[in-house]
């Protein structure tokens, strides 16, 4: 009798003890720990479309819009990516979407100009794509209606775009390298067509295209008046000196081995894009760049390559 | 012991003047020495940021210099804001009008910086090591936040 009374209470502890593993398993996470975003979200900060689609300065609301892009080309301002029906993409069905990143064309088949990246974008997976577009679609719609650019007279002219597509503009997604490792080929995927790395950092010519070899090199004549740094492991005028784990604590923190700290623009795009990344994927995006064939283009003073201050700039 | 003679004041008033006469004071500090000093202060402020890093990070092991880091960074950090006094724009800068512009935002951000200093500072005077990384994320954002409002990446 005693026997089995204590089998049923080892039955019961059992049962209860189960119930609870259950009950851990589908509760929400613990205080302290936040879910994983989704893939969508992800791709989204990856892309960095929050920090051009909001217009900040004026504190205007997400996603809607109005930010001013200045270019030695004229002045930009972002669209609505909002899903309102009216003023935002809320009509958009997802081939009009993928239209817009692959081919840098609109649903009325105008064609955009590329202050909005998509030779960049187009590298983007079909998929990577939509969980974007699905991403924002999430998003609360605003009725802001978009701001025209300002741009010279000769510029206006949409059509004149099919001119610098068919110069400067290779539509397609990535496609891995089969010679190159995973991690590799991950790098080369994010900075090309999500991080969109060299849309700044890589010079251009006076129509905008980007100069031949010069990949990642840097520029004077950058965004809003900036200069963007080389970027190739070149020693005296790029990163050259910089390890792979220097690198992957700058796009977490925007420190620099010197300790100096990104600001304006770059600080930006690590508050809104890479500091979000996954460690494995900033160490991906370095392994890309410090592959990258070191360019001698000298943005700022150059170094000689065996110079042992490192704080001029 | 008697008193002075007015004599002994006298030249004991004399030999003062003398010394502070040959001190070279100027009236106003030109703007160029205003930022050239406050670009030093700033290259000694990331150097000593970048050894920490190094030592919180594992990639050193010169954790003894720990103190002295952070009290350097602690102290550059005390007053920023009198770094940027009125016009000390004018020259090669990279400081942003908004600093002058938007000063209460800029003190703001001073602030923040010497706060973060303040709480690194006091982790590593208890030698509270657990706390380090978080700290130092701390202070790293605020530097990182400043430079985003109010430096320019131009030259």
């Amino acid at each position: 009798m005693r026997a089995r009374a204590s089998l049923r209470y080892g039955v019961g502890r059992l049962a209860r003890l189960a119930v609870g593993l259950l009950a851990l398993a589908l509760a929400p996470c613990a205080a302290g720990t936040t879910p994983p975003m989704d893939a969508g979200e992800y791709l989204f900060r990856a892309a960095g479309c929050e920090g051009c689609h909001t217009d900040v300065d004026a504190k205007g609301p997400r996603l809607a819009g109005g930010r001013r892009l200045e270019t030695p080309l004229g002045v930009f301002y972002s669209p609505n990516i909002t899903p309102d029906p009216v003023h935002g993409i809320g009509r958009w069905r997802d081939a009009d979407f993928i239209r817009a990143l692959r081919e840098g064309v609109s649903p009325e088949g105008r064609h955009y100009y590329p202050a909005f990246p998509y030779p960049a974008y187009t590298r983007l997976s079909d998929a990577d794509m939509l969980a974007i577009k699905a991403y924002l679609f999430r998003q609360p719609p605003v009725a802001r209606r978009n701001t025209p650019h300002q741009l010279p007279w000769y510029l206006r002219l949409r059509p004149l775009l099919s001119v610098w597509k068919a110069l400067y503009f290779r539509p397609g997604a990535y496609v891995d390298d089969a010679r190159r490792s995973a991690g590799w080929n991950r790098g080369a995927y994010l900075a090309q067509a999500a991080t969109h790395c060299g849309e700044c950092h890589t010079p251009r010519n006076l129509i905008g295209g980007f100069r031949r070899g010069l990949y990642y090199a840097g520029t004077k004549a950058g965004p809003e008046g900036s200069v963007v740094p080389n970027i190739t492991p070149d020693k005296a005028t790029g990163i050259g000196r910089w390890s792979r784990s220097d690198l992957e604590y700058y796009l977490e923190s925007g420190a620099t081995p010197e300790g100096d700290f990104a600001g304006d623009l770059m600080a930006e795009v690590i508050d809104n894009s890479l500091a979000h990344l996954r460690k494995a994927d900033r160490r991906a995006i370095a392994t890309y760049v410090r592959s990258l064939p070191p360019i001698s283009h000298a943005v700022r003073k150059a170094r000689p390559a065996n110079a042992k201050d490192e704080f001029d700039y | 012991m008697k008193g002075y003679t007015s004599l002994q004041i006298l030249k004991a008033g004399a030999l003062a003047l003398l010394l502070a006469a040959s001190l070279p004071v100027s009236a106003e500090s030109e703007p160029e020495d205003i930022i050239k000093y406050r670009q030093n202060v700033m290259k000694a402020n990331g150097a000593h940021m970048a050894s920490i890093a190094a030592i919180i990070q594992g990639k050193v092991d010169y954790r003894q210099d720990l103190t002295h880091h952070v009290k350097a960074v602690q102290e550059i950090n005390k007053n920023i804001t009198a770094l940027f006094p009125k016009d000390s724009d004018f020259g090669d800068t990279k400081a942003l009008d908004a600093v002058w512009q938007k000063s209460a935002d800029f003190e703001k951000a001073a602030k923040d910086a010497r706060v973060n200093a303040d709480a690194l500072a006091k982790a590593v005077a208890a030698g509270d090591s657990k706390a380090y990384p978080a700290r130092l994320k701390a202070l790293s954002d605020s530097c990182k936040g400043c430079h985003k409002d109010f430096r320019k990446e131009e030259k």
